[in-house]
């Protein structure tokens, strides 16, 4: 929509801005890792750094969430009594989270809000009171692999502004109202910082040096995929722990308990993983995916496949990498759907 | 709340063959002694796993007291043996993280000890209600997210 | 390293063609820097990615643990008596297992190199004899390895393999020079709340991806208490008291078992120490049993044992 110019000197007074009636979060270093925490000055926030070591989709879906409370008390007029929780109370604002990171969200938002039936007002809610204001990688790690899986360094999808940073000065694009709305007051870019801006992104893209091919997993049918041998190798030393989908921008999955105490109980939704045997574990003993094998498998087809299949060719992964860097077994999501697509 | 008004709740775990029996006693015997304890029979100690001391501290009990048999008295021969090695690494655990000393008690009661009983719940209760209301370890699901 | 590397390579060459064992659990090089991984050679083609290096820091006595046939380990001291305790605990025949025994260098904690670069990526870490050449992004440096050991290896007792068909290279020095009972020292010391307050800030960033459990060669149970829901003993929520009942329940199901291989910290994602819960176990029972799990093939597991004249101090 505009692209506009946020010198590097002005940045307090932008976030101020920004702070003014919202919650204003960013990537901070924080004992040596990087991680998200509120902020209200430039210097919190981290300008240079590769990408937080967990994604921020608590930021929407937190790892726990009271989704009502509720009350069972035989014969008081107060008694079974269902209450909601209340919505966000702020808006928010996500300062430099990363393209991939975005694009994830954009990705849920399919999974979440699909129709009437399945539209999920916990996620819904903290969406659509949360601006993204992007920072786009101009140095892509050795694990990033965006641009094989419909993202990029620089991309746009989800975001309400990117940033680009050319040195003593950001190039601010907007791409919705409330971006548009946000870099209002800031003056016009010249053609020559657009032009640094898009060799910085070239630059960028040609440092992802690794990535996946999926036209033959396109190509191939769910079952040819699902009794291929790879899986008997993938899942060899796979710990089935839940590190892979709890630092994954994408994975989704959640279990929804009541909690009670006394005649009180909230009903909460925790994350939960497609690598637990206890995940898909029927009331009648029986389970679905009941080998090491089927849950290992389940995580790559998912993404790869079904998500794809049903969602007009999506991905579900957004090659952000997180999981390469801290899987405890070096299990490589690279490789795997390489070996798919072999 | 000041610590005099402070009436603690205690989790009892006491065994089926003695301790019980022992509380039982005191009671035909008109022994006075303070009513903070919730009794929970067990058959033994030796039935008695750490995680329902921990399930005790996670619902709110100040306290957590449990009795079996003097060594050599078990109704199963050894089970109060077994129990008292988890009990010295549970109970040197859960100070090592942080529970006062003084919350979790155990003793050997008889069920013919009707006054070691009295003494002891009186030593235990005055304990826990010095330490004032249980801090840690609470899943009070009315205060979290 | 490498030439030990090779000798691994050798030895599971041989046992592979002359047909001794139907699989060989060994490391190879990951595909990022300082994370090797648990590798089945089934071939002696693949005896060929075998690897050894500063970066083994799975126990792979967790991958015998129900696995039938016959199975060479390549296992360094803590391994090696892992394989100890399962045989202990009748979980593994030793007639099904082969040991492909080794001293441990220690091993190098990546958080640790990891922390001389903040923000920055590290590209690759060559191995020299006493020393890592770390390469990232515009830097390089040359650090010395033993600076950079886990906590765990510096306090180790036994390098040299408990048990082992094959020895690799030399038998060497047991310890590192540290002690374990430092470990739990500092908590000790401190007054009760000022424990707690430890206890938060050790485990305020746990996610309960259960890496740790998922990683340790003791936590072999079908069900896990924290995955049982009948009653549920532990929610699986992230508030403080779920959080706290997993770790100490799970610490304490290790008593008079952990051999303090450090896999659970290596394992963890988020550079979580619980370490300062099982090693307190752990001079527990040194000091009050006498025992020092995994050192003795048929020695029975302290937990399951009494003695007439145990300590019993605190019970009235
Ligand atoms: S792939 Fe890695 S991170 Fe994922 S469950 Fe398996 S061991 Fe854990
Ligand atoms: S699967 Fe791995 S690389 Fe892909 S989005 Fe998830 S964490 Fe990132
Ligand atoms: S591996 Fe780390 S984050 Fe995961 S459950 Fe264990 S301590 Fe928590
Ligand atoms: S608890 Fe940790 S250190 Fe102990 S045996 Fe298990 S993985 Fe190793």
């Amino acid at each position: 929509m505009s692209h506009k110019i946020l010198a590097k000197d002005k940045l307090d007074a932008f976030l101020q801005g920004l702070c003014r009636d919202q919650d204003l979060f960013a990537p901070v270093m924080k004992d040596g890792k990087v991680g998200w925490a509120p902020v209200t000055t430039a210097a919190e926030a981290l300008w240079e750094f590769s990408n937080s070591e967990l994604s921020p989709k608590d930021f929407f879906f937190p790892q726990t969430e009271c989704m009502m409370r509720f009350k069972n008390v035989q014969g008081d007029p107060q008694g079974m009594i269902m209450q909601a929780e209340p919505a966000l109370n702020k808006p928010r604002v996500l300062l430099n989270i990363r393209p991939c990171d975005a694009k994830a969200f954009q990705v849920l938002d399919m999974i979440f809000v699909q129709d009437e039936m399945t539209n999920d007002l916990y996620w819904r809610d903290k969406r659509e009171k949360t601006t993204l204001i992007g920072l786009a990688c101009n140095d892509p790690c050795p694990t990033c692999f965006c641009t094989t899986v419909g993202s990029n360094p620089h991309g746009t999808t989800g975001l309400d502004v990117l940033l680009t940073d050319i040195g003593d000065k950001l190039v601010a694009e907007s791409f919705t109202a409330k971006g548009e709305a946000l870099l209002k007051e800031l003056p016009e870019v010249t053609r020559q910082d657009l032009f640094q801006a898009g060799e910085l992104k070239k630059a960028a893209e040609a440092k992802i040096t690794s990535g996946v091919a999926v036209d033959k997993i396109n190509a191939a049918t769910v079952m040819e995929l699902y009794d291929a041998p790879l899986w008997d190798r993938v899942m060899e030393s796979c710990l089935n722990c839940g590190t892979c989908t709890f630092c994954c921008p994408t994975c989704h999955c959640f279990d929804i308990q009541d909690e009670t105490q006394g005649e009180a109980g909230r009903r909460v939704r925790n994350w939960d993983y497609c690598m637990s045997w206890l995940f898909t574990m029927h009331g009648t003993g029986h389970n679905p995916r009941g080998t090491k094998k089927d849950r290992v498998r389940q995580r790559f087809m998912h993404k790869f496949k079904y998500i794809p299949v049903k969602r007009g060719g999506e991905i579900g992964c957004v090659g952000c990498g997180r999981c390469v860097q801290l899987c405890p077994v070096n299990i490589d999501v690279r490789k795997v759907v390489n070996d798919m697509n072999a | 709340m000041t610590e005099a008004q402070f009436e603690p709740r205690i989790a009892a775990f006491f065994c089926n063959w003695c301790t019980y029996g022992g509380a039982d006693l005191a009671g035909v015997s008109r022994l006075q002694y303070p009513t903070n304890l919730r009794a929970i029979r067990i058959p033994c100690t030796g039935r008695m796993n750490p995680n329902f001391i921990m399930q005790a501290f996670r619902q709110g009990a100040d306290g957590v007291w449990v009795s079996g048999c003097h060594p050599g008295d078990c109704h199963y021969i050894a089970g109060n043996l077994y129990a008292r090695r988890r009990f010295t690494v549970f109970k040197n655990l859960l100070e090592y993280a942080g529970l006062e000393p003084g919350r979790l008690h155990f003793s050997w009661i008889s069920s013919a000890e009707a006054s070691k009983f009295q003494q002891t719940v009186i030593e235990v209760t005055d304990a826990v209600r010095a330490l004032g209301p249980a801090q840690h370890l609470i899943k009070d699901i009315r205060k979290v997210a | 390293m490498e030439a030990i590397a090779q000798k691994i390579r050798e030895a599971a060459k041989k046992l592979l063609s002359e047909g001794k064992v139907d699989v060989v659990i060994g490391y190879a090089k990951g595909s990022v820097p300082m994370r090797e991984y648990p590798y089945f050679a089934y071939t002696p083609e693949e005896a060929e990615n075998l690897t050894w290096s500063s970066f083994c820091c799975n126990n792979l006595a967790l991958y015998t643990i129900r696995r039938p046939g016959r199975m060479a380990v390549v296992a360094q001291g803590c391994v090696s008596r892992n394989l100890v305790n399962l045989i202990n605990e009748n979980q593994i025949k030793r007639e099904n297992l082969y040991v492909i025994g080794l001293n441990s260098p220690g091993m190098v904690d990546r958080r640790k190199v990891q922390a001389l670069f903040p923000g920055k990526t590290i590209t690759e870490v060559i191995e020299e004899p006493e020393h890592l050449l770390v390469k990232g992004q515009g830097f390089e440096e040359r650090i010395e390895r033993k600076k950079f050991l886990r906590s765990n290896c510096l306090t180790c007792v036994q390098r040299n393999p408990v048990i082992s068909d094959e020895l690799i290279g030399q038998a060497g020095p047991e310890g590192h020079g540290g002690n374990i009972d430092n470990v739990a020292a500092p908590w000790e010391k401190l007054i009760p709340a000022e424990r707690w307050a430890e206890m938060q800030e050790t485990f305020k960033d746990c996610i309960r991806c259960y890496a740790c459990r998922d990683a340790c060669p003791l936590c072999y149970c079908y069900v896990c208490f924290v995955d049982e829901a009948q009653p549920q003993w532990c929610a699986k929520s992230q508030d403080e008291a779920d959080v706290m009942t997993f770790h100490l329940l799970r610490a304490f199901h290790c008593a008079g078992r952990c051999t303090d291989c450090g896999t659970c910290e290596s394992a963890c994602p988020q550079g979580i120490k619980m370490r300062r819960l099982t090693s307190k176990i752990e001079k527990d029972i040194r000091e009050l049993y006498g025992y020092r799990p995994g050192m003795e093939i048929g020695a029975q597991p302290p937990m399951s044992l009494f003695k007439p004249n145990d300590p019993q101090d605190f019970i009235k």
